[in-house]
């Protein structure tokens, strides 16, 4: 341990700096796709989740309780090994000639973080006061068109913190997509690793890239509660 | 315009409306009153069915509520409500809270709409507020734009419900004002509220309603000045004490 040399420039510049980057590049590509897809997806399973129809409802449960309840890592499995059973095949060709693994990683944890999206979603809804939907429906507005223009708008600008929440823990997540071979931060600090045998160095320059993630979205939130929510919320 | 044949409604044991039977004809505005929880709110949200009628008939506008096959969304745009706590939409400004049923459900151009909002906004003078948010409103200010955000349905009837008991004196005026002016443009309406003031110079009907029972319906200056029941008079001696 002591005899250790320390080599930041190695890490710092040139080839391995470049793979570093491009591991920051698919990490942040991943996350942001799977969150855009999550957020929709989340959102529809929200609604479903409070439909007045049951077996709608009863579906969004069985989804949210078995998605939350299975490990991510098993799940990316699923979807990388299992895709070719469960998907049609004109999909999986196409999403062969794509990127495979970067697709399967981007589904299992779209899949995975919707049912917590959706979890927050619901609990922001069950905030908002009942007379909203109230004052919509003796607009004549349906149940649907109500939840569209009226209770979910409010519903998200109340769930924007746990939703950027969920957002980071799906950019720490994204490191599992390493086992499936993709390309992200964590795989490429392994490969710098393997090559250079500098271990601590790449390891430390990863986790400094997760934390500064994690503390610029940390900030956002802050300024997003302080400006906005505070303008919107007094009712 | 408005028919209720033995109307009963029950909360699980309680029998909130008992056998009610009332008619108000086009154009005409009928006050209720009676002590707090003798079902006044429950009788005028059945009008537009935020509350089902369990048992009887009721006819609005030519549709029977009591039929399921009558739809009720389409009804309900028909039908403007004034809530006791406004429940405008706080993430929308003042402009967008009137416009967005008559672009969504009406189909309006926006360009329409919003010359339509400015036109209520005018009426009910507020005009300068149409990019302000509901909490940057006083109460009073609210419950008029909650009036604009009615009548940009252009609604065939109008709901009521204690709509100036959560303001402060000093704002009461102005929306009573609003609601005068309403109707006196032919408007029917349906007014819950304890303004006897309102009641006797605007109305057409008192209708007084306790343990979900009317008592009594009457013309103002005879509910006012010959009150037939027991608990009328003692009502009106508590509404009418200046120290209400
Ligand atoms: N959703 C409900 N479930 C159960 N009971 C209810 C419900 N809504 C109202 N009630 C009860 O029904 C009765 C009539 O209520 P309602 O709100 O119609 O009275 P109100 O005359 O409007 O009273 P207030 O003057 O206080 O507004 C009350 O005893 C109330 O507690
Ligand atoms: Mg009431």
């Amino acid at each position: 341990m002591l005899n250790y040399d320390f080599d930041w420039a190695i890490i710092t510049s040139g080839r391995y700096f470049e793979w570093l980057m491009a591991g920051v590049y698919t990490t942040v590509q991943l996350s942001v796709v799977s969150i855009v897809l999550a957020f929709l997806l989340g959102l529809i399973i929200a609604v479903m989740r409070m439909s007045h129809v049951s077996p709608i409802r009863w579906f969004a449960y069985a989804y949210l309780e078995f998605t939350r309840n299975t490990p991510l890592l098993v799940q990316i499995f699923f979807w990388y090994f299992g895709s070719y059973q469960v998907l049609p095949r004109f999909i999986n060709e196409w999403l062969v000639t794509w990127n495979f693994e970067f697709a399967a990683a981007v589904i299992a944890l779209t899949i995975y973080t919707s049912a917590f999206i959706a979890e927050d979603i619901r609990s922001g809804v069950r905030s908002i006061p009942r007379e909203q939907m109230e004052a919509a429906r003796s607009s004549g507005f349906t149940f649907l068109r109500a939840m569209q223009y009226i209770i979910l708008p409010q519903a998200v600008r109340i769930t924007i913190p746990p939703l950027i929440n969920q957002f980071l823990n799906l950019t720490k997540n994204s490191s599992l997509a390493m086992t499936i071979g993709v390309a992200e931060l964590t795989y490429q600090a392994r490969q710098v690793e393997s090559y250079t045998f500098k271990g601590y160095e790449a390891f430390t320059a990863a986790t400094i890239v997760y934390l500064g993630m994690s503390l610029v979205i940390a900030a956002l939130v802050n300024i997003y509660n302080r400006k906005v929510l505070a303008t919107v919320k007094g009712r | 315009m408005i028919r209720f044949e033995g109307v009963h409604k029950w909360f699980h044991n309680l029998h909130v409306l008992n056998d009610i039977n009332l008619h108000v004809r086009q154009g005409e505005v009928v006050v209720v009153c009676g002590p707090s929880g003798s079902g006044k709110s429950t009788l005028i949200r059945t009008i537009n069915q935020l509350e089902p009628i369990d048992k009887g008939k009721l006819i609005v506008d030519g549709m029977d509520l009591s039929d399921r096959r009558t739809d009720i969304t389409k009804l309900r745009a028909e039908i403007g409500f004034v809530f006791q706590q406004f429940n405008l939409y706080p993430h929308l400004r003042v402009l967008n809270n009137i416009t967005l049923a008559p672009i969504k459900i009406r189909k309006l151009a926006r360009k329409e709409a919003e010359e339509q909002a400015m036109a209520l906004l005018e009426r009910v003078g507020l005009a300068e507020k149409r990019d302000a948010y509901p909490a940057q409103l006083s109460g009073g200010q609210q419950q008029r734009v909650a009036i604009a955000r009615a009548l940009a349905m252009k609604p065939k009837i109008m709901l009521f419900d204690e709509p100036t008991s959560a303001l402060d004196p000093e704002m009461i005026g102005e929306v009573l004002a609003v609601m005068q002016d309403l109707a006196q443009s032919g408007m029917t309406m349906v007014v819950v509220t304890h303004e006897m003031g309102f009641a006797s110079e605007v109305s057409d009907r008192i209708v007084f309603i306790d343990e979900g029972i009317i008592l009594e319906e009457a013309e103002p200056s005879e509910f006012f000045k010959a009150p037939k029941h027991e608990r009328a008079k003692q009502f009106l001696k508590q509404v009418l004490s200046p120290m209400h």
